[in-house]
């Protein structure tokens, strides 16, 4: 019957309540879109590297003296346990030609099959014998095709692919790579391998890898340093997280402002009632009972306003999502649910709390008083 | 039995700049099943009275014995308990909740009591029906006429069985014939059910209703006529 009595007092003043529900929908809705599309952008960012995740890239200790990585190393490195690959890449930097440009670029050298294991070609195909691959951007910068001819270190090479961009590697980055074969690049260049890029077969063996290689090559000396790709998605998780919920705390403030105008309206209906108020406590109602009537009101505005909102932050996630991202796929992961929890309950609360003060007050009334009021 | 007992009681108004002694050492005894009916001209302190009897203030010093029980050392939660339990209050203004039907106004005394909802619609039709409304339970005040929200009122003050009727200018608001038939429900409540009714008012035509009249002038009991 309290709940009906509450119900009905909110209808007394429509307008009123319908803005006040506005005012928390507003503010729901700004939170749980906001967290939706922080969500579907970390797990779009976290896609484009889930390809490297149970990477592990090792190089030489520079500190301790040492240029390359031994070939007798990459063979140790291939054999331990949970290995799936281990892909030795030499590289150099060096003068690159083409008909209109010229520049000191990055050369990786790498056999035809390890480059096919790690990139696709958009255009043409992988092949490395006397010819060489291009990163995406590298060609579309440099206006080189298919066929195209370059020079590397005045050694003439023909362009047989260009690489599709799959996203940020840590290693090589297939948007501006140059790839020759090892045996050109031994030709064009004296350097050794300079990185080691070894896959575990797990992600969850990444550590027990990164553990063997340390074993095994730095016993004695810390020839080689292991560097685990997962740590970097660790910190880009962490990163957005942390975006996230500052996103989400901006968000609030539109909650805040809606809390305001819910304390505003309580108090005005307290006042507004305070004759009833006193009826009511001379016929028998407790101080509590007051203070259940009026929190029930708020608590109303509160999961009216909360509910609607958490639905239509729904629309506005997929909205941010499509307008920003371009792919809306996130906004119906089971994790969003959190978002909209999030955004239900931080709207419900802020209502309940704005509604304390006039329900404390309008509870303090004393009877005699209330009833004289006109 | 006394019902109301009230020993040398005073209340006084204390303002910034000057006190109000609106009653002063006032004495009276209330027994069970009588009609009292309180006169006197505008801030004679028949207002005041009414409010201490009803416990909706307390005096600035003085006894106030409802039931035979002290009300100056109760807590705010006796004091609601006693009122609900034992008071009936009719306003000059009815005071009905503008929101709730006249059925859901007379529920309202049961609903803090903890009436199951089956004994409290039950009750509430009766009472509705005693007063002459079993018509209009569904309506909400402002779809009822002046006499007929107090005949709500009424209802409403007797939801709980009260001992006590405190009626502030019950007719106050009404035309003759409606006032009429609110005070021949008063009266009959008294007569045929023994609740002890004080009545306020400054309409010397109610003085007829009560067993004792009292006079109030400036605080103070002037005189008692009847008995």
């Amino acid at each position: 019957m309290y709940l009906e009595l509450a119900r009905r007092n909110l209808q007394r003043a429509k307008v009123r309540s319908l803005l006040a529900i506005i005012g928390i929908l507003i503010g729901v809705m700004a939170i749980s879109a906001i967290g939706i599309f922080g969500e579907s952008l970390k797990a779009t960012v976290l896609e484009s590297f889930e390809d490297v995740a149970n990477e592990l890239i090792v190089g030489p200790n520079y500190y301790a003296g040492y240029r390359y990585i031994d070939e007798k190393d990459v063979y140790q490195i291939e054999k331990l346990p949970y290995v799936e690959s281990a892909i030795p890449v030499k590289s150099d930097t060096l003068l690159v030609e083409s008909k209109k440009l010229k520049a000191y670029l990055q050369i990786y050298g790498l056999t035809e099959k390890d480059a096919e294991e790690l990139f696709d070609a958009e255009k043409g195909i992988i092949r490395l014998k006397g010819s060489c691959v291009v990163g995406k951007n590298l060609a579309e910068t440099w206006d080189i095709k298919v066929n195209s001819k370059i020079t590397i270190n005045s050694r003439e090479f023909r362009v047989a692919g260009i690489l599709e961009d799959t996203g940020a590697r840590f290693d090589i980055n297939p948007s501006t790579a140059l790839i020759v074969s090892q045996d050109d690049f031994d030709k064009i260049s004296d350097e050794g391998y300079t990185m080691v890029i070894v896959k575990a077969d797990r992600l969850d063996h990444v550590d027990n890898v990164k553990k063997a290689i340390e074993e095994r090559l730095n016993s004695r000396e810390d020839k080689v340093y292991v560097f685990e790709l997962s740590i970097i998605l660790e910190r880009i998780n962490e990163a957005f997280s942390q975006i996230n919920i500052f996103l989400m705390a901006i968000a609030s403030i539109s909650l805040l402002v809606a809390g305001v105008s819910i304390l505003n309206i309580m108090l005005m209906s307290t006042i507004e009632r305070t004759k009833e108020i006193g009826v009511m406590r001379a016929i028998g109602a407790y101080r509590t009972t007051i203070l259940k009537i009026f929190l029930l009101e708020a608590a109303i505005l509160g999961i009216i306003g909360s509910s609607i909102g958490s639905v239509l932050s729904l629309v506005g996630g997929y909205a941010i999502d499509y307008i920003i991202l371009q792919n809306v796929k996130y906004v119906f992961q089971p994790g969003i649910l959190f978002y909209l929890l999030l955004g239900f309950s931080v709207g419900l609360t802020t209502a309940v709390i704005s509604g304390l003060y006039p329900a404390w007050r309008a509870s303090r009334l004393e009877p005699i008083e209330a009833l004289r009021f006109e | 039995m006394k019902v109301v007992e009230l020993v040398d009681v005073s209340k006084i108004y204390q303002t910034e700049f000057y006190e109000v002694k609106a009653l002063e050492n006032v004495s009276l005894d209330v027994e069970e099943g009588g009609f009292v009916v309180i006169m006197g001209p505008s801030g004679s302190g028949k207002s005041t009275l009414l409010n201490l009897i009803g416990c909706l203030d307390k005096p600035t010093s003085g006894k106030v014995l409802i039931n035979g029980v002290e009300t100056i050392n109760l807590s705010d939660k006796e004091l609601t308990e006693l009122r609900r339990d034992t008071i009936g209050f009719i306003f000059q203004t009815y005071n009905l909740i503008p929101t709730l039907s006249a059925l859901e106004n007379v529920e309202l005394p049961m609903i803090f009591k903890g009436l199951s909802r089956h004994e409290r619609r039950r009750r509430a039709k009766k009472l509705l029906s005693v007063v002459g409304l079993e018509r209009e339970v569904d309506r909400k005040p402002k779809e009822l006429s002046g006499g007929q929200q107090q005949r709500v009122a009424i209802a409403r003050a007797l939801a709980n069985d009260p001992k006590i009727l405190l009626c502030d200018e019950p007719t106050g608001n009404l035309d003759t014939k409606s006032g009429e038939q609110v005070m021949s429900i008063i009266k009959e409540q008294n007569e045929e059910r023994g609740v002890t009714v004080i009545l306020v008012t400054h309409d010397p035509t109610l003085a007829k209703y009560g067993n004792f009249v009292i006079r109030l002038r400036d605080g103070k009991i002037e005189s008692i006529e009847g008995g």
